[in-house]
């Protein structure tokens, strides 16, 4: 087998070719031996199952996710940097943050010799535990939530909250003043902003009478003018504030503020070590913005309703037999279709260009009809589509401010948390309860 | 060139000018001996018709048979650079009094100097090695500073072979000390 | 040790390189009462080492810090990283050389490094400069000065945690380092100045850049300001931040914009006038409340002050030759010359001393940002961490001159 001469190309599909026909062969052989046990069993035990599947799922998402998040920032801040950003891996530098997750992981396992090492092997964790967690209770969609809690926010603050224990075991068992003083400012911060986080949305708690995210975001169902942005304005601002300096986002990054302490709690660890608290701080991110629109922007509430309610059924099952011979052919055909023009326009392309240019088109617009017609038909869809618009906006707006803004220094930070923030969400609070007693 | 201050200056210090007021394009220059210095600086920053309240610069000078320590100063009543120049500063074992007391701004030129010529300046409260390290045992900047000498001392002990010390003979003189007239 | 002798190796055990486990807070021996009070630590004080190697400090720069918790109870910066001995090498070299060794103390403004020894030892040579020379080098130092400025404010921004200024302060000093490249050839030390003149006149292309840049400067220059000074948390990072009074500031040797943000309007350009800038119209801006954020308002109005005065520099350039006749081989009288010029951080001077030869006997170069270092220790005592790098970016010190 002359396997030095395989281009890299060639080596991945002489591996994986036989891996996937010879797996895929022998899981349909065990769909078709087994599937009625297989599928008793599921249906006997489907709360456990779904629980399992959902939380799997929501994992393997905030991976994507984060990366997405990574890209995002490089990208969106060279652009207001005025400069490119990655441009090389992947087109328009996509790939990039995938890069840089495959490079920390090939990095030295690297322990300083003098830190505590059982506490400093877990700090990644549990920094990292604590967001991802908390990604369970998120309301995706009206049935697109992992963990649809009755005490769902509570839950969120709780287990958010347990971030803040990682990051004083990252800074103290760090044998190093300057993870000292990160740790120890990332403590401070976290507990005076956590109060004014809290309180804020008690509002929220009072109107709707629930813990419950899904029941939150189905409050404010109804019109534009039900979210809580507009009803509890200030409760937002608050919020807003709060969960920036929960996320340890600028202006409130002095945990990892580089141009003081090197890198904060964070200075000792390297490769994969420093990139579970590199994701776990984006996956934060998401999470926060996540849990703004679901409370404050309608989480997956449209903002306007659509007059019309296109209505398209097809009913696929009717083809029978023609169905698995359709969706062969389809491809083929549409790619030749496609490519042709392609071909005729200049004499310069080649072949295997046009039928891959062709193939693309074909892709997209598939992907675009079958994309219309989940959104049409299927209401998770568009539900989860607004709420990741949301999300990704103040997703946005969060790199814009890190781009922008320089740092707040740490007894302005604190001050400003508790000499007006705390003051101003037990206004909202009164103002709130108030405002209920009196109209009902 | 102001010729009214360097008639002030002859009229205020001659008992302690070593030499005539000199002056060249807009540069007055005196010199007083070490036990007069940091008194006529202090006359020249205090007096309201000098007014010299700028201390612009603190050099020392090896001149091979003698130190100097060079002031400059810069005042508002006259467009002129003052030089005050002290010289008879013993090579052996250099001592000077401090401008730290009258310019807190001197103490870092003051350790500079004295890293760079050994001149010790009475009344520096921080008088400490600045650019060279602390355990460094020559003073660059004199004239008779032999690299290869000095350089064999350090951490590593002679491995590169400039720092290897050979005699005075088989290697280039950093500085030779030159005949200098009138300078 | 004769020749003969094998070279010792890196692996010599007599050679005691320590290792990392025994290589924490070795306690140092204090040398003099100033380090005893200073290495004396109270409860609950530490030190903590912004070293050399660290993404802030201007170059290397290491500082203790004495801190009790956040606050800043003292403060020691330790210098010498840079050290090159510029001194001493222009003692070895002739006076055409000790100029190209001078341009990089102040790698940021390298035009002013040239600037004051040269002007040195034109007085040492008592040689007269062409008028069209003297014109192109106050063309040049105000372009050099602006350039600084903009890198100045990118760096203040930075250092308080807006990564955007520093950027756009780039692009601006491209601009302008572009137009000196191709007038001298070089982006950063430009090596354009010698003793009678300059070396080559102006060229189509720089007159071709300036001409576009002028058009827009001031312009961009303030919007790209806007970002910062309208901005409330650096205004309220850096208003009262390292306050310093003009008492103090004599007192200490200050200079420069550091010095004219207390309300002293001392500007070598108008007190000590070199070159055309008797004949040339131009403020001296000042602040008085002598803080952090005068301090960087000074440079901001200094930048616009500069483009007047290239304004009026290129309308008066007159004709005639760049360099004056002078014999190759430089050797003048024995004698002393103080050259000094206003920096972009201060008063830029050199002391050579003459004895005859082809050598300058002595080159003293005294650079502003030395002196203002001393500052940080007193202005940062009582604040905290966050404000040592706040005042330091205030106070613009470039380590290349710091450490000559």
């Amino acid at each position: 087998m002359a396997w030095s001469r395989l281009t890299p190309g060639g080596r991945a599909l002489a591996v994986l070719l036989p891996i996937l026909s010879i797996g895929g062969a022998a899981l349909t052989a065990l769909l078709i031996v087994a599937g009625p046990f297989i599928g008793a069993t599921i249906g006997a035990n489907l709360p456990i199952v779904r629980f399992l599947a959902a939380s799997v799922i929501t994992f393997l998402v905030t991976v994507p996710v984060a990366f997405l998040l990574i890209y995002m920032e490089m990208k969106i801040i060279a652009l207001m940097n005025l400069r490119i950003g990655p441009d090389r891996i992947g087109p328009a530098g996509a790939v990039m943050s995938v890069v840089h997750g495959l490079k920390v992981l090939m990095k030295e396992d690297f322990t300083p010799p003098s830190v505590d090492v059982p506490v400093f092997t877990l700090a990644p964790v549990v920094v990292y535990l604590a967001s991802f967690m908390t990604v369970m209770v998120i309301p995706f969609a009206p049935d697109l939530t992992s963990a649809g809690l009755e005490f769902g926010l509570l839950y969120f603050f709780a287990i958010g909250g347990l971030g803040v224990v990682g990051l004083m075991m990252a800074g103290w068992s760090s044998f190093n003043k300057y993870s000292l003083l990160g740790g120890i400012r990332a403590a401070a911060q976290a507990i005076s902003y956590e109060i004014p986080l809290t309180l804020s949305v008690v509002g929220i708690i009072i109107l709707t009478g629930t813990l419950s995210l899904p029941k939150i975001v189905e409050a404010q169902s109804g019109s534009l003018l039900d979210w809580f942005i507009f009803r509890q304005p200030l409760a937002a601002i608050i919020f807003f504030i709060a969960i920036t300096a929960e996320a340890n986002r600028t202006p409130f990054d002095n945990t990892e503020a580089d141009q003081e302490i090197v890198a904060g709690f964070a200075t000792e660890y390297s490769g994969m070590r420093f990139g579970f608290f590199f994701f776990a701080e984006y996956v934060n991110v998401f999470i926060v913005s996540a849990l703004f629109s679901a409370l404050f922007l309608g989480g997956s509430n449209a903002p306007i309703n659509l007059p019309f309610n296109p209505d398209i059924n097809v009913n696929l099952g009717s083809l029978g037999v023609m169905l698995p011979i359709l969706a062969g052919l389809a491809p083929v055909v549409g790619t030749l279709i496609f490519a042709a023009p392609i071909f005729m326009v200049s004499s310069k392309i080649k072949g295997w260009q046009a039928l891959l240019g062709g193939f693309l088109i074909f892709g997209a617009l598939s992907t675009a009809v079958i994309g219309f017609w989940a959104w049409a038909m299927l209401p998770p869809i568009a539900d989860l589509l607004f709420f990741l618009l949301k999300t990704f906006t103040l997703i946005f707006i969060f790199v814009w401010m890190r781009g922008t803004l320089p740092r707040a220094r740490i007894d302005q930070l604190m001050g400003f948390a508790w000499k007006w923030l705390l003051p101003a969400s037990l206004l909202n609070l009164f103002a709130t309860a108030a405002a209920v007693l009196l109209t009902s | 060139m102001d010729r009214a201050l360097a008639s002030a200056l002859q009229e205020r210090f001659s008992p302690t000018l070593l030499t005539p007021v000199r002056q060249r394009f807009d540069e007055t220059e005196i010199r007083v001996s070490i036990a007069d210095a940091i008194p006529t600086l202090r006359a020249l920053h205090d007096e309201p018709n000098f007014a010299f309240e700028m201390l612009i610069d603190l050099c020392g000078v090896d001149k091979g048979e003698e130190m100097q320590i060079v002031y400059h100063l810069s005042s508002s009543t006259t467009g002129d650079w003052l030089r005050v120049i002290v010289p008879g500063v013993d090579r052996s074992a250099p001592r000077v009094n401090s401008l730290v007391s009258l310019w807190p701004g001197a103490e870092w030129m003051e350790r500079e100097a004295y890293d760079m010529f050994g001149i010790i300046f009475e009344g520096n409260r921080d008088l400490r090695r600045i650019y060279m390290p602390d355990d460094y045992l020559s003073h660059p900047l004199r004239k008779d500073f032999y690299l290869a000498d000095d350089a064999s001392r350090s951490p590593a002990a002679g491995v590169r072979n400039m720092e290897r010390a050979g005699t005075p003979a088989d290697a280039t003189r950093a500085t030779a000390l030159r005949k200098s007239s009138g300078a | 040790m004769t020749t003969q002798q094998t070279r010792p190796s890196l692996d010599d055990p007599r050679i005691a390189i320590p290792s990392t486990s025994e290589w924490y807070e070795p306690a140092p021996t204090a040398q003099t009462e100033r380090q005893a009070e200073f290495l004396n630590l109270r409860d609950g004080e530490m030190f903590i080492n912004m070293g050399p190697q660290h993404p802030s400090t201007h170059g290397v720069l290491r500082i203790v810090v004495k801190v009790n918790g956040e606050q800043v109870v003292d403060l020691d910066p330790v210098l010498g990283y840079l050290h090159r001995g510029v001194e001493k090498l222009c003692e070895n070299a002739d006076y055409h050389q000790a100029i190209c060794y001078t341009d990089p103390l102040e790698y940021v403004a390298s035009l002013f490094c040239e600037a004051a020894p040269v002007a040195a030892f034109e007085k040492l040579m008592d040689v007269e400069v062409p008028r069209r020379a003297q014109y192109i080098r106050v063309l040049t130092m105000e372009l050099n000065r602006i350039a600084s400025h903009t890198l100045f404010q990118g760096w203040m921004a930075l250092d308080l945690g807006g990564i955007t200024p520093i950027l756009w302060s780039f692009i601006e000093r491209d601009e302008i380092v572009d137009m000196l490249a191709a007038l001298t050839g070089q982006k950063l030390l430009y090596n354009y100045y010698r003793i009678g003149g300059v070396n080559g006149d102006l060229n189509h292309e720089f007159m071709s850049r300036l001409g576009n840049w002028m058009s827009r400067a001031a312009a961009q220059i303030d919007s790209n300001t806007g970002l910062i000074n309208e901005n409330e948390l650096f205004v309220r990072r850096t208003r009262g931040l390292g306050t310093l009074d003009q008492a103090t500031a004599l007192r200490m040797g200050v200079t420069g914009p550091n010095l004219r943000a207390t309300g002293v309007p001392f500007d070598l350009r108008r007190d000590h006038p070199y070159l055309v800038y008797p004949e040339l119209e131009f403020n001296v801006p000042t602040r008085d409340e002598g803080d952090s954020l005068a301090r960087y308002m000074v440079r901001i109005d200094e930048i616009r002050e500069s483009i007047r005065i290239i304004d009026q520099v290129l309308h008066e350039m007159p004709d005639g030759p760049v360099m004056a006749k002078l014999p190759r081989l430089i050797r003048p009288r024995p004698g002393r010359a103080f050259g000094a010029v206003e920096g972009p951080r201060g008063a830029y001077g050199v002391y050579a001393i003459s004895d005859g030869t082809d050598q300058p006997f002595r080159m003293r170069i005294h650079d502003p940002s030395f002196v203002h270092l001393q500052l940080v220790g007193p202005l940062t005592r009582g604040n905290l961490i966050a404000d040592t790098m706040a005042v330091m970016a205030s106070l613009d010190p470039v380590m290349g001159g710091v450490d000559k």
